[in-house]
């Protein structure tokens, strides 16, 4: 976990482990030799700045009515208990989950698929990967305004492959809106998991596939028996960026289909936008941008939980 | 978006703001206040009648001293993104709206200039415009916008060609529109093309269907806070014929995959693809922009269908009463901008925006409808507004902002049938209102 620089001697390493944990595992020690604390002044300044004070700005303007005019008005939890009782903000909150859901368990096998083998020694394999990487440089709107044009349903794919597209009404129903925005998210999103997944398996040590060749394993059981839990810690990292990535999506949903049906793809930092820039009620969309951090956090802590997150192990032990 | 969003895509803002500044090169510094740049900032909605905002401020740099600049915000932002700057150091001086309930709570907030002083020294910018429309920016008493652009009721569109090989005429009443959509519906045709995407295409039909069915006094009543005028028999008469309509194919089925702001319906209509489209009058001049041919050869109009039996005057319109100007109290430049304001009734103002099929609303425009774009267009036009006896302003402009997408989501939901006449009813009923 620590760079090499940052590394005390052995020796110190030992000492300051000694409170009991297991030695060697331990990054966390306080050893004299640490870098002290105004190393960390520049992030921790920029991060009070940017993060924290909107952040309590933020929670402090949920307790009021502002229209950007006048003068915001205390209004205690009124906006609060609006929320509550409003039946498209829990909407939105399933919603967004889903959508993540989703984007997770659609981009994590084609990305570790196309990952690994674009960590092997292929002809083509540079230029194909190069080619697959093009959709990240994009911005997330104009991969959105594209992909609206392509599926218009009278002068987009649609109108040419009736059999696949029906009416083509991909926007006006809920299920295809959803569909749409999870595609055009995978689309996007998946080159840079790929490129995580293709670091992660050229790491992995040749040593591990020639024993298991000796053995007489074959390509899929390598992968199954080697790369899946080589790349254990990799996917965890890759699955928190794609959660947060999806709880946070906007564009898209605001250029592809603008929450509707309906609210039908009204997620929340898309309702959070509606109160604020469309409704001009800045008290409820910042109300709404607090729940959103309460339940991302409440998400990441489940998720840290569970997948071991904090310890890191490595997957290099034993060799 | 509770604006119209007119025909944007055609805008091109940066083009504007830099073809400004060349032309506002020479005339030297005026004794202006520091932190501001001298000059006048107008911004108005960004779409194809820009090139007429721009030629009138290229006429005012040449005389004026105080420069003015065009800024503009394209289609659906354009609210958004004024409410967002107008109580800030970027506000313009001069801006666009749509007079009424769009500035109310700006007049509320302390941030516009009344304009009665201007009016006192020059009367001009009160009596050269139709009183109806100059009204309709009066806020307690006080005068708060000049009208410009022009006038802009919401028409049914047709493509004559198509109609023509149906045997279809361009209808007159509500059965006529009925037969027409079966006989199109048979020759593979879309009936109607509707930009159900952008949601307030979609609310044309409601509008004009309510005053029909019940007079204009339903929506009066109900924006005034009567919740049971929704519920009357006149409410659900009309949701029922709007069912009938969908139920007969009209929209066909893909509507809330369309959209009027990226081109998407307007196009199906120049294209023959869709027979009729409602929208306001600045559909010609979008289609005038991007399918010159058809607009001059093919674009049929038509004041919407009678309905029969309806309590609603058949000559009533609905749409935009027009777009204002109004300026902000904290402007440096009054002298200037009264000035600039006052080419808003000039022959040669009128006279521009007639070719760009936009229609004034001035004293003196009568004299120069044959000059317009389409003269047939603009005298047609202008009687409409001049007989009517009601002009119902756009219920998303009439409502307040914060009412702007609840509306759009139950008009949405009862089209396609995720709510019911009692579903819609209840929406309505539970808008805020001022």
């Amino acid at each position: 976990m620590t760079t090499t620089s940052l590394t005390p001697p052995a020796t110190q390493r030992r000492q300051a482990a000694s409170g009991g944990r297991p030695p060697g595992r331990s990054g966390t020690g306080t050893g004299a030799s640490r870098p002290g604390s105004a190393w960390a002044a520049p992030a921790a300044v920029f991060f009070a700045l940017f993060a924290l004070v909107p952040l309590v700005l933020v929670a402090a303007l949920s307790l009021s009515s502002w229209d950007g005019l006048s003068e915001p008005e205390f209004v205690g939890l009124d906006n609060w208990k609006k929320l509550l009782d409003d039946p498209v903000m829990l909407k939105s909150l399933w919603l967004s989950v889903l959508l993540t859901v989703l984007g997770v368990a659609i981009q994590t096998p084609l990305s570790i698929l196309l990952g690994v083998w674009a960590a092997g020694h292929q002809r083509n394999r540079a230029v194909l990967s190069a080619i697959y990487f093009v959709p990240l440089l994009l911005s997330a709107t104009a991969v959105s305004v594209l992909w609206r044009a392509v599926l218009d349903p009278n002068f987009g794919v649609p109108a040419q492959a009736a059999w696949l597209f029906g009416d083509g009404n991909l926007f006006g129903v809920q299920s295809s809106a959803i569909g749409v925005l999870v595609f055009v998210s995978a689309w996007q999103f998946t080159p840079l998991h790929t490129l995580i997944y293709q670091g992660a398996a050229r790491a992995v040590p040749q040593v591990l596939y020639q024993a298991a060749r000796i053995d007489g394993a074959g390509t899929v059981r390598q992968f199954f028996h080697i790369t899946l839990p080589q790349l254990r810690n990799s996917i965890i990292t890759s699955m928190i960026l794609m959660v947060v990535g999806g709880l946070t999506t906007f564009e898209t949903v605001l250029i592809l289909t603008q929450g509707g049906p309906g609210t039908d793809t009204t997620i929340s930092a898309f309702y959070m936008y509606q109160q604020a820039f469309k409704s001009f009620d800045y008290g409820t969309a910042s109300a709404i941008g607090v729940l959103l951090v309460l339940v991302a956090t409440f998400i990441s802590l489940i998720m840290v939980r569970l997948s071991g997150y904090g310890k890191m192990r490595s997957t290099m032990e034993g060799l | 978006m509770r604006r119209r969003a007119r025909f944007p895509r055609s805008s091109a803002g940066g083009a504007a703001l830099a073809l400004m500044l060349s032309l506002s090169a020479c005339g030297g510094g005026t004794g202006s206040a520091g932190g501001d740049d001298g000059k006048i900032h107008v911004l108005v909605y960004g779409d194809a009648t820009n090139k007429v905002e721009k030629q009138l401020i290229a006429d005012f740099n040449k005389t004026s001293d105080v420069k003015a600049v065009l800024d503009t915000i394209p289609g659906a932002d354009y609210q958004a993104k004024l409410q967002t700057i107008i109580n800030s150091k970027q506000a313009p001086d001069i801006f666009f709206n749509w007079g009424g309930g769009s500035i109310k709570p700006f007049v509320e907030a302390g941030l516009l200039l009344p304009l009665d002083d201007f009016i006192a020294k020059d009367p001009g910018l009160k009596k050269k415009f139709l009183p109806s429309v100059f009204n309709s920016a009066v806020v307690d008493g006080k005068a708060y916008g000049i009208p410009m652009r022009g006038t802009q009721p919401v028409l049914l569109f047709s493509n004559k060609k198509v109609l023509k090989d149906a045997g279809v005429r361009q209808p007159e009443t509500w059965e006529d529109l009925l037969a027409a959509v079966r006989k199109l519906k048979a020759e593979g045709v879309t009936p109607i093309a509707l930009g159900g995407g952008d949601k307030w295409p979609t609310l044309m039909w409601f509008e004009y269907l309510y005053d029909r069915v019940a007079g204009p006094g339903l929506f009066r009543k109900a924006l005034d806070g009567d919740k049971d005028a929704w519920t009357g028999a006149g409410s659900r008469k009309a949701l029922g014929m709007l069912r009938d309509l969908v139920d007969a194919g009209a929209f066909g089925t893909n509507y809330d995959s369309v959209k009027f702001t990226d081109q998407g319906s307007p196009t199906l209509l120049a294209n023959g693809k869709a027979a009729f489209e409602l929208m306001g009058s600045w559909e010609y001049a979008t289609q005038q922009d991007s399918h010159p041919e058809f607009a001059e050869k093919n674009l049929g109009y038509s004041a919407f269908p009678t309905v029969e039996g309806g309590k609603g005057d058949p000559r009533n319109l609905v749409g935009n009463t027009n777009n204002f100007y109004s300026v902000l109290k904290k402007t440096k430049h009054p002298e200037a901008v009264a000035e600039f304001l006052k080419l808003q009734y000039s022959d040669k103002f009128v006279k521009a925006q007639l070719g760009v099929g936009n229609l004034p609303t001035t004293t003196n425009t009568e004299k120069f409808l044959d000059t317009a774009a389409s003269p047939h267009f603009a005298h047609f036009q202008y009687d409409l507004v001049k007989k009517a006896p009601a002009f119902q302003l756009s219920w998303d402009q009439a409502y307040p902002q914060k009412a702007t997408t609840s509306m759009y989501q139950a008009l949405q939901r009862f089209l396609n049938g995720g709510l019911d006449e009692d579903g819609f009813i209840k929406a309505m009923q539970a808008l805020p209102t001022f």
